[in-house]
């Protein structure tokens, strides 16, 4: 019950009941335990009515406040129309697959013959398959490095990015570097690995030309287990980083400069205004996006992965993902959703550990 | 977007000064030719003449009038890059088109104050956003909608993303409150409030969100590979990714038909013709995605 609102009379008139109600409990309490006769009567007597009164104005309230909702409802009949379409789509293609999920569970044939419940239940069996398989911490062991690999690199980088755009002196240099600096998060994975071609590939890339000119021997960057990891890593920030930048500028834009005004008066050179004053000012959207990275740190990076890795270096590329996509084009669906499912629970754990930090230490959160 | 900081102390500056401003300075310079290398290098590299002798390296600062455009001669001349580009644009309007029919009303629904139940429905949304299935429940569920080898299938699955559509919302709620009621006031029903009150003063968010579902359409490869398996229905980037694989020998993009242009040329000229509405898109991109972005992700 709100004590706000259309019935708040009716509210307090109830809230008044129960007090005198538990008043008088209390003392018919005392009158049972010294066994006074008389006064347990008269109390009793007494507590009846009111009783009574509260189940009635308990039936007022709620006659009211279904009044009300119903009003409340009427009157945004148009609002309740523009939710319709969207929710029959939540319900087919975001619920349907969550009921289709249970195909990890059962031992799933196809569509046609046995369909999503036709399959034998067989419980866990997928789940244990996929963890007992040799690759299992092969595939947690990348998405981890990938993943943390990229939020050490990238964080650092595009928050350095942005206090230089941001302290820039010169005026076309910053436009032209922020201009071109967010212009490849929008090119896909696929035009990525064109252009990491151009760079990497043995027989007409850029980097082999410089080791040749070197005297070295060309090397096939995208096929070399050590090599791929740092590429992987090094084309995502530079895919990235000034993408990621720009919630850092906006930032860097909401500091007070009145506060730079006093550090130059007080003596402070540029290098102790940033550590003293930008960088704290920006701490806590950094804490926000390091949270949010934490939250979805089983996102390695499907997209860039599948279209840079090939068979020679599935050792160090394969990534959760990745797997489960092989296993979805292979047919392979009861273990694929298994798989799928184990990441998801994960994911969503660590959404809500990361949600609860960032509500604790920053007061905002995704939901 | 960047605008100096208006300082109006004046201080001699020290040494310690002057070394930051090199610093930042330098590594903006070098920022500069570690984004510009790899796009010119792909460039020059698509421009590449047949009778190309000379290292990779050279070819990046050959002269333009040596320059040959056979690759995106031979490019533009195939059917079956032509008929991939065509696929690519289809997606992208039909899936805007669907995802703004589906998002819009969603998000200004949700963002109205007391409508009751709307607790709910944000649970009803949250849900599958939290928990994630994976690929194969959702591919069940499109097999099982006949969906397949449909271009439509591509943008489905995404055509309402909880993330674009709480992005849209936090935007209308925004809006002042009390617009809404002196509207409302003035005896405006809800459909003219919505239609000429709200969204009007909402162009830059939905054009931000159309953006954002139109990069994520025309760079989809995940979902084209899985459902689209006729070749005719291949979009433009799996055909350049069978290309830079080098599978593109298949039925309908043979080698011969790209004639005499270098194949590495072939390879880099249909990246950056991929890259083309991209890059069109960009300035208004700049324009308003990051203003709406931002409107929507850090408020206050």
């Amino acid at each position: 019950m709100k004590k706000s609102g259309k019935n708040y009379l009716l509210v307090e008139a109830i809230e008044k009941l129960q007090a005198r109600k538990k008043e008088l409990e209390g003392s018919l309490k005392t009158a049972k335990e010294q066994q006074n006769t008389a006064e347990v009567a008269r109390l009793e007597k007494e507590l009846e009515p009111v009783n009574a009164q509260i189940k009635e104005k308990k039936r007022a309230f709620r006659k009211a406040e279904n009044g009300h909702l119903l009003a409340e409802m009427n009157r945004h009949k148009f609002i309740y129309f523009l939710l319709l379409i969207p929710i029959v789509y939540y319900f087919i293609f975001k619920y349907i697959p969550m009921w289709n999920a249970q195909i990890a569970f059962r031992d799933f044939i196809s569509l046609k013959r046995t369909g999503i419940t036709g399959g034998t239940w067989v419980g866990l069996k997928n789940f244990k398959t996929f963890i007992g398989s040799y690759y299992f911490w092969d595939l947690i062991r990348n998405t981890l490095m990938y993943s943390f690999g990229k939020l050490l690199v990238s964080l650092p980088l595009s928050i350095i990015l942005a206090i230089a755009i941001y302290e820039c002196t010169h005026k076309i240099l910053r436009k032209v570097v922020q201009t071109l600096s967010y212009l490849p998060h929008f090119l896909s994975w696929v035009i990525m690995y064109g252009i990491l071609l151009a760079i990497l590939s043995p027989s007409e890339g850029i980097l082999n030309d410089i080791i040749k000119m070197f005297g070295g021997t060309p090397k096939s960057f995208l096929t070399d287990t050590t090599a791929f990891p740092f590429i992987v890593i090094l084309s995502d920030a530079w895919k990235e980083i000034g993408w990621s930048a720009i919630i850092f500028i906006a930032a860097l834009m909401g500091i007070d400069t009145s506060l730079f005004e006093a550090a130059i008066v007080e003596g402070a050179n540029s290098w102790q205004r940033v550590r003293y004053i930008t960088l704290p000012s920006i701490k806590p959207v950094i804490v926000i996006v390091l949270l949010m990275k934490i939250g979805t740190i089983l996102n390695a990076g499907f997209n860039q992965l599948y279209m840079l890795y090939s068979p020679a270096v599935y050792s160090v590329g394969d990534i959760i993902d990745t797997w489960v996509y092989r296993g979805t084009i292979n047919g392979q669906f009861s273990l694929a959703t298994a798989a799928g499912i184990f990441k998801g629970v994960i994911g969503m754990l660590m959404l809500f550990v990361s949600n609860w930090a960032s509500k604790k230490f920053t007061e905002s959160s995704l939901f | 977007m960047a605008k100096k900081k208006n300082i109006s102390v004046a201080v001699r500056p020290t040494a310690a000064d002057h070394g930051f401003n090199i610093m930042v300075t330098t590594f903006m310079v070098l920022l500069l030719i570690i984004l510009i290398v790899p796009i010119w290098s792909t460039i020059a590299l698509s421009f590449r003449p047949a009778n190309y002798i000379g290292s990779y390296l050279e070819g990046m600062f050959l002269a333009p009038w040596k320059w040959s455009t056979a690759a995106y001669r031979s490019l533009l001349g195939n059917q079956g890059f032509l008929n991939s580009f065509g696929n690519s644009l289809k997606i992208l309007v039909m899936g805007v088109a669907t995802a703004l029919f589906l998002t819009v009303p969603m998000a200004y629904a949700l963002s109205v104050k007391g409508v009751p139940g709307k607790k709910w429905i944000t649970i009803f949304v949250m849900i599958p956003y939290v928990f994630d299935v994976g690929v194969v429940p959702t591919y069940l569920l499109i097999s099982k909608l006949g969906l397949v080898n449909h271009l439509p299938s591509v943008f489905m699955p995404v055509a309402l993303s909880t993330y674009n559509m709480i992005i849209m919302r936090q935007f209308f709620e925004g809006i002042p409150n009390d617009l809404r009621e002196s509207a409302f006031i003035d005896g405006c029903n809800d459909v003219q409030i919505m239609f000429k009150i709200i969204l009007p003063l909402s162009k830059a968010i939905i054009l931000t969100i159309a953006l954002y579902y139109g990069v994520s359409f025309w760079n989809d490869y995940m979902r084209s590979l899985l459902y689209l398996q006729k070749s005719a229905l291949k979009p433009l980037p799996l055909l350049l990714r069978d290309i830079l694989i080098g599978t593109s020998m298949n039925d309908n993009l043979e080698a011969s038909a790209f004639g005499s242009a270098p194949i590495e040329a072939i390879k880099a000229a249909s990246v950056f013709i991929s890259a083309i509405p991209m890059m069109i898109a960009y300035p208004f991109i700049q324009k308003y995605f990051t203003k709406g972005t931002l409107a929507g992700s850090v408020k206050g």
